[in-house]
């Protein structure tokens, strides 16, 4: 344990400026009492985790990103991505990017699947770095205590449409948006352009669910093509004055969750539209 | 002025609660019971505010006495119900009784007797289901561990525990109950205090899930408020401590060697065998798995409870 805290220090001293190092210091996040938080969130080993992305993000996707002013600098707020990829390269390419564009740097936390708790190490890793499996209490505790929290209302079905699919929007799931208008909190719309052509999958085999995963991809490439990213943050949405108190309508609710997938759609539009290559 | 009924008086949870009823202003006497004779640290107190009484509270007419005689003399009010075999190895019956049929049995002897009003029950931690596709904070309205399978001293808190929840709402007594997060000390029955006396400590590979642990500082603080207050519920009572299991081990000065998971059970009923510790890996596995940490919001909301007292690591100077 002391090592491995030893090596991390190491880590950030080795990847991270001053600059970085200071600013990183004063991440915001809810200590419960030897320096993680309840949900297991370590500020160290998610320093040692932006760090490590650095690399990907900087060179390798050499990651662009516009609207980032949209991204509440206080209080609770709901981000909703498009996904895809066989990994989540997305999530941390957007956790990361926010990061760099918030002062004091803001944690997203990332809603993952339900099963990513089971899976050894990953699980673990996760936890440390701010991700959170999908659970309602979870998402309202992350809410409640203002974070800012990353969703991806595709779901796992996002990152398994296949690349003929590529930016087609699946069907998004609702929990967003009915505890956006429970907590009357801005949804901001994210679109991730880039990703979806990042690493194709040529197939998949459904019968084998390691812990719980719903299929196991098989990517045409062993490593994630250098695509470039671009990252765009739409205006936030503000689903309570549109929709009032209409937490426990599951009509009004589909509706809200409707209109945050119209926004994404618009975002994923202009932006391919924007793009002038794959690798530029 | 308020007149206490503390059961398993004689451990370390019942004494400290007792000292602290008697420091308290608001209590005026506590009627101490316990199936051990008298603790020296009561030696100390004066005059007729604490009387202590030896019984066996699994023998329903020495309950029935207990009540309708001290208890009526004393005119007590309230009960608090910390009377729970400690053990994770020994089952059967006459464990069954004490912790199941007496909760039952005080219970129903309380809501006959003239002058109490309310019943606190110390419940734990250890009635919820830890499952890691739930919510890794654990509120009341979790589901309790319902597995026929789980060990019987998880079988019974939980059986105790539903048997005290569900006279709420339909008895005349204020019914409070506190699942309490793990209390990390000697001789009170905690899993991880034993976990900790091997200087090695085996841990699942791959995982490290966060704990919340209790100190006796809190737990007494919390069962106070709850003697003391007013109205009925159940509340988590969590710790000051929230930290990932291989913290707890570093913290505690051991060495931590991950091995897999179908590999501990086996090797920890067998370290039980050789060296007699308590510790039973079946009783701990899903929480060695899986992060689960108390949310205590509702017992701050309408107890006032706090955590602020944070345990002094190691918790116990074992060596």
């Amino acid at each position: 344990m002391r090592l491995r805290r030893q090596l991390k220090q190491a880590w950030i001293r080795a990847f991270c400026s001053a600059e970085e190092r200071a600013a990183l210091a004063r991440l915001e996040y809810r200590d419960a009492g030897h320096g993680y938080d309840a949900l297991g969130f370590d500020p160290e080993s998610f320093a040692v985790a932006l760090a490590a992305c650095r690399l990907a993000y900087e060179r390798y996707f050499r990651v662009t990103s516009s609207g980032a002013h949209h991204i509440p600098t206080r209080g609770p707020a709901i981000l909703a991505a498009n996904h895809s990829g066989l990994l989540p390269i997305d999530g941390a390419m957007i956790v990361a990017d926010i990061a760099r564009h918030t002062s004091p740097p803001r944690v997203a936390r990332v809603i993952g699947d339900v099963f990513i708790p089971l899976m050894p190490w990953v699980g673990t890793i996760f936890s440390r770095i701010g991700v959170v499996s999908g659970s309602p209490g979870n998402f309202r505790h992350l809410l409640e205590g203002g974070d800012i929290v990353l969703v991806f209302p595709e779901g796992t079905p996002g990152i398994g449409k296949g690349f003929r699919k590529r930016y087609e929007l699946q069907e998004f799931r609702v929990g967003h948006a009915e505890l956006a208008l429970r907590y009357r909190v801005p949804v901001v719309p994210v679109a991730v352009v880039g990703a979806e052509e990042a690493w194709p999958e040529i197939g998949r085999i459904d019968a084998f669910q390691p812990f719980g995963a719903p299929f196991l991809p098989i990517p045409a490439t062993p490593l994630p093509l250098p695509v470039r990213f671009h990252i765009h943050y739409g205006e936030p949405l503000d689903l309570a004055a549109e929709f009032g108190d209409a937490a426990d309508d599951p009509a009004l609710v589909a509706e809200a969750a409707l209109l945050v997938k119209g926004a994404v759609q618009t975002l994923l539009e202009r932006g391919l539209s924007q793009r002038k290559g794959l690798f530029s | 002025m308020t007149r206490v009924l503390v059961t398993g008086a004689s451990t370390p949870v019942g004494i400290a609660l007792t000292h602290a009823l008697l420091e308290s202003p608001l209590v005026d006497c506590v009627l101490a019971v316990a199936a051990d004779p008298r603790p020296d640290s009561f030696a100390r107190v004066a005059g007729s505010r604490l009387v202590y009484r030896v019984v066996d509270l699994t023998r329903a007419r020495a309950l029935h006495d207990l009540l309708f005689r001290e208890g009526n003399d004393l005119g007590v009010e309230v009960i608090v119900h910390n009377a729970l075999h400690r053990s994770a190895w020994d089952e059967g019956p006459r464990i069954h009784a004490l912790n199941v049929e007496t909760t039952r049995d005080l219970l129903g002897t309380a809501e006959r007797h003239p002058s109490i009003r309310r019943f606190v029950f110390r419940s734990a931690s250890a009635v919820y289901h830890v499952d890691p596709r739930r919510s890794t904070l654990l509120s009341e309205d979790d589901p309790l561990e319902l597995d026929p399978r789980a060990p019987q001293k998880v079988r019974d808190r939980v059986e105790a525990d539903l048997t005290v929840c569900t006279r709420m709402g339909m008895s005349r007594l204020e019914i409070v109950v506190l699942r309490c997060a793990e209390l990390l000390a000697a001789r009170v029955g905690s899993q991880l205090y034993d976990y900790f006396a091997s200087r090695v400590c085996l841990r699942p590979l791959g995982f490290d899930p966060m704990l919340n642990l209790l100190s006796l500082e809190d737990l007494t603080h919390a069962l106070c408020l709850a003697t003391l207050g007013r109205g009925s519920g159940v509340f988590n009572i969590p710790g000051a401590d929230t930290l990932p299991l291989s913290r707890a081990i570093e913290l505690w000065g051991r060495t931590e060697i991950p091995a897999p998971g179908p590999l501990l059970a086996p090797l920890y009923r067998w370290r039980a065998r050789v060296r007699g510790m308590d510790f039973r890996y079946d009783l701990n596995r899903r929480r060695f798995h899986s992060s689960a940490v108390l949310d205590g919001r509702r017992a701050l909301r309408e107890l006032g409870y706090r955590p602020v007292h944070p345990l002094r690591w190691p918790a116990g100077g074992l060596d």
